[in-house]
């Protein structure tokens, strides 16, 4: 099946071999400058209505204070999903996203960015002793960062490239109308994919950034500590 | 009957399997879909004003449980293009 499986299209520079996918997501990325560069000079107003739209499903889908740190990842997630689920309506393309490489590399860049704004927001030291806490709980949560890899890459790429594959099908059976009506189903469910990645990312990352009420205790605690040291240290040099 | 190598058989074991599994694999989760859908739908009915984030639960829930059919579709695909069993056995 051409849908399933990726040739090598080109060798660059003699040495290395670029598969189709790659190839499909170098246009994809230039279709979306494309798209940024003709709407920020024709029409400047409705690149701000996306943005603004990208912006405001973030902040419905995540609880936090400053929305600010998260936008450049989770907006630019969205975007590249959303064009890549649906590039592969114009004929004669294939969704960057229909191959498993693809979505493992976004899986692993949405899992592990969680832990980098976790150890930011929180520092490193106390974010590692919040995820084992208890310690038998560490392994458990291990296997969690594994399968939450696992199924968010699965996720995308068993969906559209079962969509992908559907059209195939019904399209080497009748190859007239029926196609239509399929590929508008399989742009409902590109859309919807790209909503629902972005949204699971902004929840990982909302839930590994938040602060829960005892830390915050525990901080307001050992600030006072802090302040009382202080204000022993200073009162000894006013003594000596 | 009589051209029946093992290879055959076991194709033909396995295409019987891809279509019992595809059968239960998409029926169970579109059966929770389902009611994860009416449920929503009697939320919305119930308190309009909490539409947008019944919408959006139902639907992160819903794609949630659209994975373990995916998950299924993945294996069919898997032992219908790629088996596994017959290079084991047979060497390609």
């Amino acid at each position: 099946m051409d849908v399933i499986e990726h040739t090598i299209v080109f060798t660059l520079f003699g040495i290395l071999p670029i598969r189709d996918t790659v190839l499909y997501t170098w246009i994809t990325m230039g279709i979306i400058i494309a798209v940024v560069l003709i709407l920020k000079v024709l029409k400047p107003n409705l690149l701000e209505y996306i943005l603004e739209m990208v912006i405001s499903i973030l902040d419905d889908a995540m609880d936090v204070d400053d929305l600010h740190p998260y936008i450049p990842l989770l907006g630019s997630l969205m975007i590249f999903t959303l064009f890549a689920n649906l590039i592969s309506i114009i004929p004669g393309m294939k969704s960057p996203t229909a191959d498993i490489n693809t979505t493992i590399g976004l899986a692993l860049i949405v899992v592990f960015s969680v832990h980098i704004y976790g150890m930011i927001k929180k520092g490193v030291w106390t974010y590692l002793k919040e995820f084992a806490s208890p310690i038998f709980m560490f392994p458990i949560e291990l296997i969690g960062q594994f399968s939450r890899t696992l199924s968010l890459s699965m996720r995308l790429f068993g969906n559209i490239l079962s969509g992908d594959l559907i059209v195939a099908i019904v399209f080497s059976i009748v190859p007239y109308l029926l196609p239509i009506a399929l590929t508008a189903i399989t742009m409902v469910s590109g859309v919807l994919q790209a909503f629902v990645l972005t949204t699971l990312a902004a929840l990982f990352i909302s839930s590994a950034v938040e602060i829960n009420e005892e830390d915050q205790e525990i901080k307001a605690k050992n600030a006072e500590k802090r302040r009382l040291r202080k204000l022993s240290k200073t009162s000894e040099k006013g003594t000596n | 009957m009589e051209n029946m190598t093992p290879e055959v058989l076991i194709i033909i074991v396995t295409t019987i399997v891809a279509g019992v599994v595809i059968m239960f694999g998409t029926m169970i989760p579109t059966w929770a879909e389902g009611k994860a859908a009416e449920k929503a739908i009697e939320g919305i009915a119930r308190q309009p004003d909490a539409a947008p984030q019944l919408r959006t639960t139902m639907l992160i829930s819903m794609a949630l449980l659209e994975t373990a059919s995916i998950y299924v579709l993945l294996v069919v695909l898997v032992i219908l293009f790629a088996n596994p069993l017959i290079t084991r056995f047979f060497g390609g």
